[in-house]
């Protein structure tokens, strides 16, 4: 049991406590002050009966004594009220087991009483013994000791306070465990269900915790499948170059001695480049703080770019058409972008079959900017059209140049910017890039 | 002259390395995915096959599997550097050897010629008996790469062979795994190398239990390891 646990208990029995004894101790004080009344109402009733009776019969009316006495009899009062004259004579005639008779000045005052008539008659008035002392001791219903209910109080809210106190405390033990275990690297640390009943704010916290924990796990995932693509990408050139250098070693005539030394400068040209790459990839993954901007025309920028992939297509017996003109002046990382675009144009050039046409479309609208890039390439598997974007992923068979990072240094700069960008198939063939930004105003 | 079969799939180091074991006279086929690199292992052409751990589609893993299934050639893996899984998976899978990838083409041939150093020595006919080792249950005819274990053939890969073998030599003496990497592969011992010792739990695995229940490869800690004779 944890601090919060008690915190809870002993703050909400407390409360719980305090109000109980409260209501109990007010009501309790409430019956202290009315008045006493501990005889039964049967006793109570009797009293008045007999004395009833004795009133009558003090004023000489035998007679009303004795239809008091019959109607008291008809509406089966109990205990029944007896009247005997000094002959030992009911008033109604109604007998008495000896035992009654013989002992009834045993009984309580209340039981009976004695009338003289101004005539010098003598009556007792009386109830039967037994129904007398059943009817006196029946006391009205004491209230229970004040101890009882201050019991119950402090056992019942023993038990809600502790109910509730196990109700936050146990979700958030449960939650702390969880985070320790992904402290210490268990990134597949899930926590079980909260309250699953009676969804409420303990729950959702659980269920925000295990999103939590699959996106970090996805991420890191993410990051470890990168690294290792990055050494197995930096291992390919190295073994290049190791393998040029044995060769230089291997034959040292001049001829071949060039040949190598010519590789091994395109190697370390790989490396550098695949370096850069993946450093400008690291920069925008890393966030969008560093990023430069400055105001340029991005029909400017495409329009640059187009040229100069249209002169490299050309010389390879490919095309390349610009459509759309205009204007789109905005603040951006003018070189992200720059190289965002160049990529999935040269990617275009780059696939497209001999002979065919790239074609890049571009819209300037008021208050977006898009570019379309389609090529006639071999374009990719439809369940694959995400994963081109993400870093090492490519495309085409080996063969093909570049390290498969142009795209998902696209997409960071897009979406840095703002922007979206996916890709689809194209009718006949081939696949069409999309990009879209949103202008963005350079600040005053 | 050897033949060597070359599974990787850059085709460009491919080229460079076929060349460079070309002019250390050997002969150089290459291939450029895991599928063919099985076919053409299995076709029987090749005396070795150096192959790569990182494949797209078939891993060089995978191709192993392939390979042992049916057949005990042997075979070099060239394993990510510092991915120990790969390589401990390989050498159980019942790899010769491997070489951290990336290496220099000198130590890949140095390898190579360490693993079938054994296979150049002088042909010998399938009667030849001469330099037989026996011990105990145990009878290897080095020349011939054979062995029998209690009177029935014992398949072995040619790395396999050669620890056996050094062991049965100095059998009931502790051999050290310096001592046994440097005859049976070839290189002195790394550090932090577990090759000998997946090899040897190969090898303890085919050779079974001892009646004392007891295996017949003995380890002995920070000394190396001690073949039972009885």
């Amino acid at each position: 049991m944890g601090r919060l646990f008690w915190k809870f208990f002993v703050a909400f029995w407390l409360a719980s406590v305090l109000v109980g004894f409260s209501i109990f101790g007010l009501t309790w004080l409430l019956r202290w002050l009315e008045p006493d009344g501990k005889q039964s109402y049967e006793a109570e009733r009797m009293v008045l009966a007999l004395n009833s009776t004795a009133a009558v019969l003090g004023q000489a009316d035998v007679a009303g004594a004795r239809a008091l006495l019959g109607s008291l009899v008809q509406q089966g009062v109990k205990p029944e009220i007896y009247v005997v004259d000094e002959s030992g004579r009911e008033l109604l005639g109604r007998t008495l087991p000896a035992a009654d008779r013989r002992d009834w000045r045993l009984v309580g005052d209340n039981s009976y009483t004695r009338v003289v008539q101004p005539s010098g008659h003598r009556y007792v008035v009386f109830a039967r013994q037994s129904e007398a002392e059943a009817a006196l001791s029946k006391a009205r219903p004491m209230p229970p000791p004040a101890a009882i209910p201050w019991i119950v109080v402090l056992l019942v809210s023993l038990g809600i306070a502790w109910r509730l106190a196990r109700h936050f405390s146990r979700p958030i033990r449960s939650l702390r465990s969880a985070i320790r275990s992904m402290a210490e690297g268990k990134l597949d640390t899930r926590v079980a269900p909260i309250h699953p009943r009676h969804e409420d704010e303990i729950s959702e916290l659980g269920h925000d915790f295990n999103r939590m924990a699959q996106r970090l796990q996805q991420l890191v995932g993410a990051q470890q499948r990168l690294l290792h693509d990055v050494s197995h990408e930096l291992r390919s050139p190295l073994a290049r170059l190791q393998a040029a250098i044995g060769l230089a070693r291997q034959r040292p005539d001049i001829a071949s001695l060039e040949l190598m030394l010519e590789r091994i400068e395109r190697e370390s040209g790989r490396l550098d480049s695949l370096v850069g790459e993946l450093l400008t990839l690291a920069r925008l993954e890393s966030g969008a703080g560093q990023i430069v901007r400055e105001t340029v025309d991005l029909v400017e920028l495409v329009t640059a770019i187009a040229d100069d992939a249209r002169f490299e297509a050309e010389s390879n017996e490919r095309q390349l058409v610009l459509e759309g003109s205009g204007e789109f002046v905005t603040f951006v990382g003018a070189e992200l972008l720059y190289r965002a675009f160049e990529n999935v144009i040269r990617n275009a050039v780059k696939f497209t079959q001999a002979g065919s046409c790239v074609t890049v479309r571009l819209h300037a609208g008021a208050e977006r900017f898009t570019l379309e890039v389609l090529d006639r390439g071999p374009g990719v598997d439809p369940g694959l059209l995400e994963d081109i974007f993400q870093p090492f992923h490519r495309a085409g068979a080996g063969g093909v140049e570049g390290f498969g990072l142009g795209l998902a240094i696209a997409q960071r700069a897009v979406q840095t910017h703002g922007g979206e960008i996916g890709a689809s198939l194209r009718d006949g063939g081939g696949l069409a890039v999309q990009i879209s930004l949103p202008r963005t105003p350079a600040p005053a | 002259m050897h033949r060597v079969l070359l599974v990787d799939d850059d085709i460009e180091l491919s080229a460079m390395l076929a060349e460079y074991f070309r002019q250390e006279g050997y002969m150089v086929s290459a291939v450029h995915d895991g599928e063919q690199g099985v076919t053409t292992a299995l076709s029987g052409r090749h005396d070795i096959v150096i192959l790569d751990v990182m494949m797209p589609r078939l891993t060089g893993v995978e191709v192993l599997r392939q390979i042992r299934q049916h057949s005990r050639m042997p075979v070099l893996m060239l394993t990510a550097r510092g991915d120990d899984i790969d390589r401990i998976l390989g050498l159980e899978l019942g790899a010769d050897d491997y070489v951290p990838k990336p290496c220099t083409p000198r130590e890949l041939v140095a390898r190579v010629r360490a693993i079938l150093r054994r296979g150049s020595e002088p042909s010998a006919a399938p009667s030849d008996t001469a330099g037989t080792i026996s011990s105990g249950p145990l009878t290897l005819w080095p020349k011939r790469l054979t062995a029998h274990w209690q009177g029935r053939p014992l398949e072995l890969t040619a790395t396999e062979f050669r620890l056996l073998e050094t062991l049965a030599r100095q059998a009931g003496q502790i051999v050290s795994k310096q001592t046994m990497s440097e005859s049976a592969l070839g290189r002195p011992l790394a550090r932090f190398d577990r090759s000998i010792d997946v090899h040897i739990s190969s090898i303890r695995h085919k050779l079974g239990i001892r009646a004392d229940g007891r295996t017949w490869i003995q380890t002995v800690r920070g000394q190396g390891y001690l073949l039972v004779k009885d």
